[in-house]
Protein backbone atom coordinates (compact mmCIF):
# COMPACT_ATOMS: atom_id res chain seq x y z
CA UNK A 1 0.00 0.00 0.00
CA UNK A 2 2.84 2.43 1.07
CA UNK A 3 4.72 1.43 -2.34
CA UNK A 4 1.17 1.95 -4.51
CA UNK A 5 0.29 5.27 -3.21
CA UNK A 6 3.34 7.21 -4.54
CA UNK A 7 3.14 5.61 -8.05
CA UNK A 8 -0.25 6.37 -8.75
CA UNK A 9 0.27 10.26 -7.70
CA UNK A 10 3.04 10.47 -9.97
CA UNK A 11 0.95 8.75 -13.00
CA UNK A 12 -1.69 11.58 -11.97
CA UNK A 13 1.07 14.13 -13.25
CA UNK A 14 -0.10 17.33 -14.23
CA UNK A 15 0.89 17.61 -17.70
CA UNK A 16 0.15 21.21 -18.41
CA UNK A 17 3.96 22.04 -17.99
CA UNK A 18 5.68 19.90 -20.48
CA UNK A 19 2.56 20.57 -23.03
CA UNK A 20 3.66 24.19 -22.90
CA UNK A 21 7.71 23.59 -23.36
CA UNK A 22 7.03 21.25 -26.17
CA UNK A 23 4.74 23.87 -27.61
CA UNK A 24 7.69 26.47 -26.99
CA UNK A 25 10.47 24.00 -28.52
CA UNK A 26 7.88 23.52 -31.58
CA UNK A 27 7.32 27.27 -31.98
CA UNK A 28 11.39 27.67 -31.58
CA UNK A 29 12.29 25.52 -34.39
CA UNK A 30 9.64 26.55 -36.88
CA UNK A 31 11.21 30.56 -36.48
CA UNK A 32 14.58 29.52 -36.82
CA UNK A 33 14.14 27.00 -39.81
CA UNK A 34 12.54 30.03 -41.50
CA UNK A 35 15.02 32.26 -40.70
CA UNK A 36 17.76 29.95 -41.92
CA UNK A 37 16.44 29.70 -44.93
CA UNK A 38 16.61 33.20 -46.29
CA UNK A 39 20.33 32.83 -46.15
CA UNK A 40 21.74 32.26 -49.25
CA UNK A 41 23.99 29.35 -48.81
CA UNK A 42 25.09 28.78 -52.34
CA UNK A 43 27.59 31.88 -52.84
CA UNK A 44 30.33 31.77 -50.60
CA UNK A 45 32.55 34.95 -50.70
CA UNK A 46 36.01 35.22 -50.94
CA UNK A 47 38.05 36.92 -47.62
CA UNK A 48 39.27 40.64 -48.01
CA UNK A 49 40.63 42.17 -44.97
CA UNK A 50 41.93 45.13 -47.03
CA UNK A 51 39.14 46.29 -48.78
CA UNK A 52 36.93 49.10 -47.88
CA UNK A 53 34.00 48.03 -45.46
CA UNK A 54 30.24 47.70 -46.12
CA UNK A 55 28.31 49.83 -43.91
CA UNK A 56 24.78 50.83 -44.19
CA UNK A 57 26.23 54.61 -44.50
CA UNK A 58 28.55 54.18 -47.03
CA UNK A 59 26.94 52.61 -49.44
CA UNK A 60 24.49 54.18 -51.91
CA UNK A 61 20.68 53.65 -52.31
CA UNK A 62 21.05 53.13 -55.82
CA UNK A 63 23.53 50.67 -55.76
CA UNK A 64 22.43 47.22 -57.08
CA UNK A 65 23.97 43.77 -56.01
CA UNK A 66 24.26 40.91 -58.54
CA UNK A 67 25.13 37.46 -56.70
CA UNK A 68 26.70 35.18 -59.40
CA UNK A 69 26.92 31.62 -58.14
CA UNK A 70 29.36 28.73 -59.28
CA UNK A 71 28.76 26.36 -62.28
CA UNK A 72 26.80 23.15 -61.29
CA UNK A 73 24.95 20.93 -63.55
CA UNK A 74 21.60 22.66 -62.97
CA UNK A 75 23.26 26.28 -64.12
CA UNK A 76 26.03 25.60 -66.52
CA UNK A 77 26.64 29.26 -66.81
CA UNK A 78 26.72 30.17 -63.01
CA UNK A 79 23.60 31.61 -61.24
CA UNK A 80 22.94 34.87 -62.00
CA UNK A 81 20.47 36.77 -59.39
CA UNK A 82 19.72 39.85 -57.35
CA UNK A 83 18.06 39.08 -53.92
CA UNK A 84 18.28 35.08 -55.11
CA UNK A 85 15.91 35.96 -57.85
CA UNK A 86 17.53 33.75 -60.96
CA UNK A 87 17.52 36.18 -64.01
CA UNK A 88 18.56 35.74 -67.57
CA UNK A 89 21.01 37.68 -69.52
CA UNK A 90 18.25 39.68 -71.17
CA UNK A 91 16.12 40.21 -67.99
CA UNK A 92 19.15 41.77 -65.84
CA UNK A 93 19.88 43.99 -68.79
CA UNK A 94 16.30 45.78 -68.63
CA UNK A 95 16.96 45.73 -64.77
CA UNK A 96 20.23 47.60 -65.61
CA UNK A 97 18.57 49.96 -68.04
CA UNK A 98 15.67 50.74 -66.00
CA UNK A 99 17.15 51.64 -63.07
CA UNK A 100 20.64 53.54 -65.23
CA UNK A 101 17.35 55.75 -67.01
CA UNK A 102 15.99 56.30 -63.35
CA UNK A 103 18.99 57.49 -61.05
CA UNK A 104 22.08 57.59 -64.64
CA UNK A 105 25.33 56.19 -63.94
CA UNK A 106 25.38 53.93 -60.31
CA UNK A 107 27.04 51.86 -58.65
CA UNK A 108 27.49 47.79 -59.44
CA UNK A 109 28.21 45.50 -56.24
CA UNK A 110 29.20 41.71 -57.50
CA UNK A 111 28.81 39.07 -54.96
CA UNK A 112 30.02 36.37 -57.02
CA UNK A 113 31.03 32.77 -55.20
CA UNK A 114 34.96 32.16 -54.86
CA UNK A 115 34.67 29.34 -57.10
CA UNK A 116 32.75 31.41 -60.18
CA UNK A 117 34.37 31.30 -63.01
CA UNK A 118 35.70 34.90 -64.60
CA UNK A 119 33.49 34.53 -68.03
CA UNK A 120 30.35 34.39 -65.90
CA UNK A 121 31.05 37.68 -63.85
CA UNK A 122 32.91 38.78 -67.18
CA UNK A 123 29.24 38.35 -68.61
CA UNK A 124 27.51 40.32 -65.70
CA UNK A 125 29.93 43.31 -66.32
CA UNK A 126 29.92 43.42 -69.81
CA UNK A 127 25.97 43.67 -69.29
CA UNK A 128 27.03 46.54 -66.91
CA UNK A 129 29.16 48.61 -69.11
CA UNK A 130 27.16 48.22 -71.83
CA UNK A 131 24.95 49.63 -69.98
CA UNK A 132 26.92 52.69 -68.76
CA UNK A 133 27.75 51.57 -65.39
CA UNK A 134 31.50 51.24 -64.91
CA UNK A 135 31.71 51.67 -61.23
CA UNK A 136 31.88 48.16 -60.42
CA UNK A 137 32.96 46.39 -57.08
CA UNK A 138 33.12 43.06 -55.94
CA UNK A 139 32.10 42.07 -52.27
CA UNK A 140 34.04 39.94 -50.21
CA UNK A 141 34.30 39.18 -46.39
CA UNK A 142 36.48 40.96 -43.96
CA UNK A 143 35.50 39.11 -41.06
CA UNK A 144 33.65 35.92 -40.79
CA UNK A 145 31.30 36.05 -38.01
CA UNK A 146 28.46 33.88 -39.12
CA UNK A 147 30.43 31.96 -42.00
CA UNK A 148 33.59 30.26 -41.86
CA UNK A 149 36.45 31.02 -44.05
CA UNK A 150 36.79 28.37 -47.22
CA UNK A 151 41.08 29.00 -46.61
CA UNK A 152 40.46 28.02 -42.83
CA UNK A 153 38.24 24.82 -43.67
CA UNK A 154 41.02 23.78 -45.67
CA UNK A 155 43.90 24.09 -43.25
CA UNK B 1 -14.37 43.23 1.26
CA UNK B 2 -13.67 45.03 -2.61
CA UNK B 3 -9.92 45.92 -0.71
CA UNK B 4 -9.06 42.55 0.04
CA UNK B 5 -9.73 41.25 -3.33
CA UNK B 6 -7.67 43.89 -4.93
CA UNK B 7 -4.63 43.47 -2.69
CA UNK B 8 -4.71 39.77 -3.14
CA UNK B 9 -4.67 40.98 -7.20
CA UNK B 10 -1.47 43.09 -6.32
CA UNK B 11 -0.15 40.08 -5.36
CA UNK B 12 -0.56 38.00 -8.18
CA UNK B 13 2.29 35.12 -8.77
CA UNK B 14 4.97 36.62 -10.39
CA UNK B 15 6.15 32.85 -11.85
CA UNK B 16 4.09 32.73 -14.98
CA UNK B 17 5.51 36.28 -16.28
CA UNK B 18 9.01 35.33 -15.38
CA UNK B 19 8.81 31.91 -17.48
CA UNK B 20 7.77 33.89 -20.43
CA UNK B 21 10.16 36.50 -19.69
CA UNK B 22 12.75 33.78 -19.36
CA UNK B 23 12.03 32.33 -22.57
CA UNK B 24 11.97 35.39 -24.24
CA UNK B 25 15.25 36.16 -23.38
CA UNK B 26 16.51 32.66 -24.62
CA UNK B 27 14.54 33.17 -28.15
CA UNK B 28 16.62 36.30 -28.93
CA UNK B 29 19.78 35.20 -27.59
CA UNK B 30 19.74 32.11 -29.78
CA UNK B 31 18.34 33.50 -32.66
CA UNK B 32 20.93 36.96 -32.65
CA UNK B 33 22.71 36.23 -35.34
CA UNK B 34 26.27 37.87 -35.89
CA UNK B 35 26.24 38.73 -39.40
CA UNK B 36 30.18 38.67 -41.51
CA UNK B 37 31.30 42.01 -41.79
CA UNK B 38 31.64 42.70 -45.85
CA UNK B 39 34.35 45.03 -47.71
CA UNK B 40 33.88 45.80 -50.92
CA UNK B 41 36.83 46.28 -54.25
CA UNK B 42 36.47 49.10 -56.27
CA UNK B 43 37.47 48.97 -59.79
CA UNK B 44 36.71 49.95 -63.35
CA UNK B 45 35.81 48.20 -66.53
CA UNK B 46 37.34 49.09 -69.75
CA UNK B 47 34.07 49.11 -72.43
CA UNK B 48 34.20 45.52 -73.78
CA UNK B 49 34.16 46.91 -77.40
CA UNK B 50 37.27 48.88 -76.92
CA UNK B 51 39.95 48.36 -79.30
CA UNK B 52 42.78 50.17 -77.09
CA UNK B 53 45.54 47.75 -76.43
CA UNK B 54 46.72 47.49 -72.96
CA UNK B 55 50.05 46.48 -73.91
CA UNK B 56 50.74 49.91 -75.97
CA UNK B 57 50.60 52.01 -72.60
CA UNK B 58 54.05 52.26 -71.03
CA UNK B 59 53.32 52.57 -67.57
CA UNK B 60 50.89 49.95 -67.32
CA UNK B 61 51.20 47.07 -64.31
CA UNK B 62 50.40 44.11 -65.98
CA UNK B 63 48.92 41.29 -63.55
CA UNK B 64 47.32 38.28 -65.32
CA UNK B 65 45.22 35.61 -64.02
CA UNK B 66 44.83 32.47 -65.10
CA UNK B 67 43.42 29.11 -63.41
CA UNK B 68 46.44 28.51 -61.95
CA UNK B 69 47.55 31.96 -60.35
CA UNK B 70 48.77 35.26 -61.25
CA UNK B 71 51.59 36.02 -63.86
CA UNK B 72 53.31 39.46 -63.69
CA UNK B 73 56.43 39.91 -66.60
CA UNK B 74 55.88 36.19 -67.76
CA UNK B 75 56.75 34.71 -64.23
CA UNK B 76 54.49 32.88 -62.22
CA UNK B 77 54.16 34.44 -59.32
CA UNK B 78 52.51 33.14 -55.84
CA UNK B 79 50.23 34.83 -53.30
CA UNK B 80 52.86 36.03 -51.27
CA UNK B 81 55.39 36.94 -54.52
CA UNK B 82 52.82 38.86 -55.81
CA UNK B 83 52.00 40.72 -52.71
CA UNK B 84 55.47 41.79 -52.80
CA UNK B 85 55.58 42.79 -56.06
CA UNK B 86 52.56 45.33 -55.58
CA UNK B 87 54.31 46.30 -52.85
CA UNK B 88 57.29 47.38 -54.79
CA UNK B 89 55.28 49.08 -57.93
CA UNK B 90 53.31 50.83 -54.88
CA UNK B 91 56.52 52.62 -53.73
CA UNK B 92 57.20 53.72 -56.97
CA UNK B 93 53.52 55.09 -57.82
CA UNK B 94 50.22 54.31 -56.46
CA UNK B 95 48.45 56.20 -59.20
CA UNK B 96 49.58 54.31 -61.71
CA UNK B 97 47.47 52.07 -63.46
CA UNK B 98 47.19 48.52 -62.83
CA UNK B 99 45.51 45.88 -65.46
CA UNK B 100 44.32 42.56 -63.96
CA UNK B 101 43.43 40.70 -67.19
CA UNK B 102 41.73 37.66 -66.53
CA UNK B 103 41.11 34.41 -68.58
CA UNK B 104 37.86 33.59 -68.48
CA UNK B 105 38.69 30.02 -66.65
CA UNK B 106 40.22 31.63 -63.75
CA UNK B 107 38.48 31.71 -60.82
CA UNK B 108 36.89 34.53 -59.27
CA UNK B 109 39.06 33.79 -56.03
CA UNK B 110 41.88 34.95 -57.85
CA UNK B 111 40.49 37.91 -58.89
CA UNK B 112 39.26 38.88 -55.27
CA UNK B 113 42.71 38.20 -54.00
CA UNK B 114 44.77 40.60 -56.48
CA UNK B 115 42.21 43.57 -55.78
CA UNK B 116 42.76 42.84 -52.04
CA UNK B 117 46.74 43.16 -52.24
CA UNK B 118 45.90 46.18 -54.35
CA UNK B 119 43.69 48.09 -51.77
CA UNK B 120 46.35 46.96 -49.33
CA UNK B 121 48.74 48.66 -51.11
CA UNK B 122 46.90 51.71 -51.96
CA UNK B 123 46.72 51.24 -55.48
CA UNK B 124 44.00 53.29 -56.64
CA UNK B 125 43.23 52.77 -60.88
CA UNK B 126 42.46 49.69 -60.96
CA UNK B 127 40.94 48.35 -64.16
CA UNK B 128 39.60 44.74 -65.25
CA UNK B 129 40.37 43.21 -68.91
CA UNK B 130 38.93 40.10 -69.99
CA UNK B 131 40.46 38.10 -72.13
Amino acid sequence: MARRKPNSESAEMNMTPMIDVVFQLIIFFVVTLKMSKEINKDIELEDSIHGETITQENMPVQTIVIEVSRRTKIFPRGKVSINNAILTDAALGQIITKRYNKFGSFPVLIRADWRAKHEDVKRVMDICTARGCWKIGFVAVQEHKETTSHHARRK
Amino acid sequence: MARKLQSGEAKAEMTPMIDVVFQLLIFFVVTLKQEDILSRLMASRPAPDKNAKPEQQPDLINIEINRWGFIVKGRKLSLGELDRQIRSYAAMSKTANVLLRCTSDSPHEYLVEALDLCAKHGMTNLSIFSM
